[in-house]
């Protein structure tokens, strides 16, 4: 091969060697995600068993801005990732530095710790449908030992969406104790100890220290369970599917009853676009909140 | 030879007694050598008979059948994969009343007549308001000008359940009417203990099935004619609100608490565990109470008509299933797939069906005497619903509409609004949503809030 040719291929080598790369990334994320966006400004009927497009942005858009379940999907999905996301990140964190500060058993906590998030979704949404059941559920039953009165966990609008809070506190959680538990052992033990020569009381040190380190992993552990808390799925349709009303009501439950339910594809697809972008939106925010507060 | 003559007559004689059973069992048919065939099917309370008809028709014919066996939630995606994919799977899809609309009018399915030009339904097979067949220039369900895309393999309909031994000790008789399930409910419930009437209150597809009961039976609809392209939504009629009122009574007055979370299986489980006293049900979970491993009150239910309003009629919604041939599949599995329809459809596999706990949809496998017999005493309640039986939701728009009911509906019930005001909301997005399919619509005059 002549050298000019040879020194080509060898400067751009970096270059085109990224190549198979590209080419998988465009096929599985560029493509589906423009088709989606094409979707979204159509309707799309089936006719003679082959689909038919029209170019209807402005009926998706009205259909998006007259929706009446969307309001509170929207509110109710905020509300689920706030209070979602701050009580295991509290929890998470807790837990994280009081098994840290076991002197023996950290592994075996830890794998006690983590069994929730090995359960499937289904199995969770069943176990605590059946939990919840009024008239035979244990906690019901409970109540009824403790001579109380049974509590309507799924079928009241009051109670209905902080039922399935608990039920995504008590599954997610321990992702958040993994992560922050790792970042926990992996903190400076000297930095500990000479703050406790100091005489920093375990409180000062908590607060002052060790949250202060671990930063970064809560920063982590914030983007990754707020998104997932945005498009939480399984625990509501499993427990209530949106219900009782639109009390847990959430956007991604919405999106599959119009899309898959109802059956509109291209109002569903802009419904899919437009929550893509509101969660792309949050996390660029996130991440510039979360890169300043770490600097 | 007047000798040889009497051995012979008497031969001939003996050879037709001894025929007879083998010849009266032989209401099957030979359908011939078939290649093997796939059945989307759903896993039910049926689902064992069917299973063991099916095992039935392999040992008869030698022809094998696959069934993929798949939860309600997973059907209609498969249904639709498969028919929207190169080659079907599936050479048999069991399609819920309400996805009919969305193939037949999609162009999915092979008009059964198409596959086999001599084929036609038995007479004796149910038809369910004609919900096989296909008008494509109307677009509506009907056998007038219509062909014939499906059969049914199961026709649920409610029956109205009660529990004959409370009622008999409180010298009540089997209900009739909305009036008599609420003095029953009020003589037979103790409250912690049995409810007085269950039925389904929970949002989407349960409340809004388990609601139109009371709305055929005060004579109200959704629409005026759709079936003549009259999209006008009367949905928000007095007769409806009078059936959305009782309705929401009987739930709050004789039902549990949660009655606005109550889903198919809650009520099963109520009446099962005899926690509830009456309950309304489709036939299909018939099964599931008389049987001891699963029902503490095996023997003691019994099944009636859906009551009636004393000055309407019985309202019986249909929601049965669908078997249809996918259009994407060679022709020698269409035509295996037909064979095992005809099969499936004669008199001797109704019956098998029906002893293995299916729900035949043959009325000759249904005779009257049947119900004599304890194990089929929900049959004469089945038989005499058919005449009032009625699909609903019959159009591209059902699935929207249905939603929408199932949230207004469920919200008048849980309290968040009035009855009024929830058939009035119902309406105005039901008639949003014929507007922009471009159908022939208008609204009624509002109810009173």
């Amino acid at each position: 091969m002549p050298s000019r040719l040879l020194d080509l291929v060898h400067n751009t080598f970096r270059y085109w060697s990224l190549l198979p790369a590209i080419v998988l990334l465009l096929v599985i994320t560029v493509y589906p995600a423009l088709q989606l966006l094409q979707m979204s400004v159509s309707t799309i009927e089936f006719v003679d068993g082959r689909d038919v497009w029209s170019f209807t942005p402005g009926r998706n858009i009205e259909l998006l801005l007259s929706d009446p379940v969307l309001p509170p999907a929207i509110l109710n999905t905020i509300i689920f990732v706030i209070v979602t996301v701050a009580v295991e990140l509290s929890l998470g964190l807790g837990l994280a530095i009081l098994v840290g500060r076991l002197p023996h058993g950290r592994g075996g906590a830890r794998t006690a710790m983590i069994l929730p998030i090995l359960v499937p979704p289904v199995a969770i949404g069943s176990m605590w449908k059946l939990m919840y059941n009024f008239d035979f559920g244990l906690f019901n039953q409970a109540l009824d030992g403790l001579g109380l009165g049974p509590v309507n966990w799924l079928g009241s609008t009051n109670l209905a969406l902080i039922s399935v809070i608990i039920v995504d506190i008590w599954h997610w959680t321990p992702f958040v104790f993994l992560i922050l538990f790792a970042a926990v052992e992996g903190l400076p033990v000297d930095v500990i100890e000479a703050a406790q020569v100091d005489g920093a009381t375990n409180r000062q040190i908590t607060w002052l220290i060790v949250i202060p380190m671990l930063r970064d992993a809560l920063a982590v552990a914030f983007i990754f369970r707020a998104i997932f808390a945005f498009k939480v799925f399984d625990e509501i349709y499993l427990l209530t599917s949106g219900g009782p009303g639109t009390a847990t009501e959430v956007v991604n439950l919405h999106l599959y009853k119009v899309f898959f339910e109802q059956n509109q594809l291209g109002y569903g697809a802009l419904l899919s676009v437009a929550f893509i972008a509101a969660i792309l939106a949050f996390l660029l925010v996130s991440r510039r909140v979360t890169r300043d507060t770490t600097r | 030879m007047l000798r040889r003559r009497v051995v012979q007559t008497l031969a001939l004689a003996a050879g037709l007694i001894t025929a007879a059973p083998a010849m009266a069992q032989q209401p099957f048919a030979d359908v011939g050598r078939q290649p093997p065939i796939t059945i989307l099917i759903n896993s039910s309370p049926w689902y064992a008979g069917f299973e063991s008809t099916v095992q039935l028709y392999e040992k008869q014919t030698g022809n094998k059948v696959n069934l993929d066996v798949t939860p309600f939630g997973g059907m209609l995606e498969k249904a639709r994969n498969a028919v929207r994919s190169g080659t079907s799977p599936y050479d048999l899809l069991n399609l819920d009343t309400q996805w009919t609309i969305e193939f037949y009018s999609g162009g999915f399915l092979t008009p059964l007549k198409d596959i086999d030009p001599g084929f036609d339904l038995p007479a004796e097979v149910l038809t369910y308001n004609d919900s096989g067949y296909w008008n494509d220039a109307k677009k509506w369900r009907t056998r007038d000008g219509g062909k014939l895309m499906t059969y049914s393999p199961n026709g649920n309909v409610h029956l109205f359940m009660y529990r004959a031994d409370l009622f008999q000790g409180a010298g009540l008789k089997a209900p009739e009417t909305w009036d008599d399930v609420m003095g029953a409910c009020t003589k037979l419930q103790q409250p912690g203990r049995v409810y007085g009437m269950v039925t389904r209150g929970e949002r989407g597809n349960g409340i809004r099935f388990d609601w139109m009961p009371f709305m055929l039976g005060k004579g109200a609809t959704v629409a005026k004619d759709p079936e003549n392209g009259d999209f006008t939504v009367v949905i928000n009629s007095p007769q409806a609100k009078q059936a959305l009122d009782t309705y929401i009574d009987l739930m709050k007055r004789c039902g549990p608490p949660n009655h606005g979370a109550l889903g198919q299986s809650d009520v099963i489980q109520l009446l099962a565990t005899g926690r509830a006293a009456q309950g309304m049900v489709v036939v299909a979970a018939w099964s599931n109470f008389d049987d001891p491993t699963k029902s503490t009150v095996a023997g003691k239910i019994n099944a009636a008509v859906v009551p009636k309003f004393a000055d309407g009629t019985h309202g019986v919604v249909i929601g049965n299933w669908h078997f249809g041939v996918p259009r994407n599949v060679p022709d020698d599995r269409k035509k295996a797939a037909m064979a095992f329809s005809k099969w499936f459809l004669t008199a001797g596999a109704q019956r098998a069906y029906l002893d293995g706990g299916g729900i035949p949809v043959r009325k000759d496998a249904l005779p009257p005497e049947l119900a004599s017999n304890p194990k089929y005493r929900w049959v004469k309640a089945y038989v005499d619903s058919q005449p009032y039986a009625k699909q609903e939701l019959g159009y591209a728009e059902g699935p929207q509409v249905e939603q929408i009911l199932g949230l207004r509906l469920n919200q008048a019930l849980i309290g968040e609004m009035s009855s009024g005001r929830a058939l009035n909301t119902a309406a105005k997005e039901i008639e949003e949503v014929f507007r922009r399919s471009g159908r022939r619509t208008g609204a009624s005059a509002a109810l009173p809030e």
